[in-house]
């Protein structure tokens, strides 16, 4: 997994690509827990070069969420790929996790 | 005739992507349709960070033999010598239940038609899932 962090006008964005499992996903904590710790919001999640995701990938973007909900932070979701949307809709995640097609839609939102 | 392969790991997570991929590979072979792949390559992993996590308890040193079986239906073994897993006590969390952990089981159960722990096994433990041929695998035959 690769972690890339951006700025969309003033919005952070962690674009992520690669394989989310239980060998990867200590440094994606890693990451959402420092933003937690900045109280940073919104916070944008680049799915689109995400090619695979396991339950411990999901583990840590739940904690990331119940973190940023602490004070009120919101986590945005963008371009999941399809099989990775399906897993979050298995989960029941789609509706806890705001999801959007593009940056542009969320920062719209 | 049954196809074997067998595959043995460090109990390491950076290893894990070597059993997905072997899975993934597998059943291509097997003529499973793709939606099905992701499926049993996901439910692998599951399996094998299980091992990991409550058998071995994050110790990286010990190994996971993992094999892998091909005739009628899709069959994969994974052995260890960890601490014997309580069958009765493996229950993912609710779906509703929205908080980190407990998803690992659902992705398996969901995808293997057989999860059973072999119960003959001294030491350790030997987890069978079997995958029945599913329509969407034929169709798959029928398009090729």
């Amino acid at each position: 997994m690769k972690i890339e962090i951006a700025d969309n006008k003033g919005i952070k964005v962690i674009a992520l690509s690669g394989d989310i499992d239980m060998h990867s996903s200590p440094e994606l904590r890693k990451e959402l827990m420092f933003c937690v710790q900045k109280k940073v919001t919104p916070l944008f999640v680049d799915f689109r070069g995400v090619s695979y995701i396991d339950s411990s990938g999901i583990a840590t973007f739940v904690e990331g969420l119940k973190g940023m909900m602490t004070y009120g932070g919101k986590l945005k979701f963008v371009g999941i790929p399809e099989r990775i949307m399906e897993i979050f809709c298995f989960a029941k995640l789609d509706k806890v996790f705001e999801i959007y097609g593009t940056i542009n839609d969320a920062c719209n939102s | 005739m049954k196809e074997s392969a067998v595959i043995t790991i460090p109990s390491s997570p950076k290893y894990l992507s070597v059993i997905r991929s072997v899975t993934a590979t597998m059943a291509d072979i097997y003529g499973m349709a793709e939606r099905g792949r992701d499926d049993v390559k996901l439910a692998v992993d599951e399996a094998c960070s299980n091992v990991i996590k409550y058998a071995y308890r994050g110790d990286t040193g010990q190994k996971i033999v993992v094999k892998f079986f091909i005739a009628k239906a899709f069959e994969v073994v994974i052995e260890d010598n960890g601490i014997k897993a309580r069958p009765e006590s493996i229950q993912g969390r609710s779906l509703d239940d929205v908080r980190p952990g407990g998803l690992g089981v659902h992705f398996i159960r969901r995808t293997f038609d057989v999860f059973a722990f072999d119960q003959e096994k001294k030491k350790g433990n030997r987890l069978r899932l079997i995958r029945h041929r599913r329509e969407e695998d034929e169709d798959r035959d029928r398009r090729q």
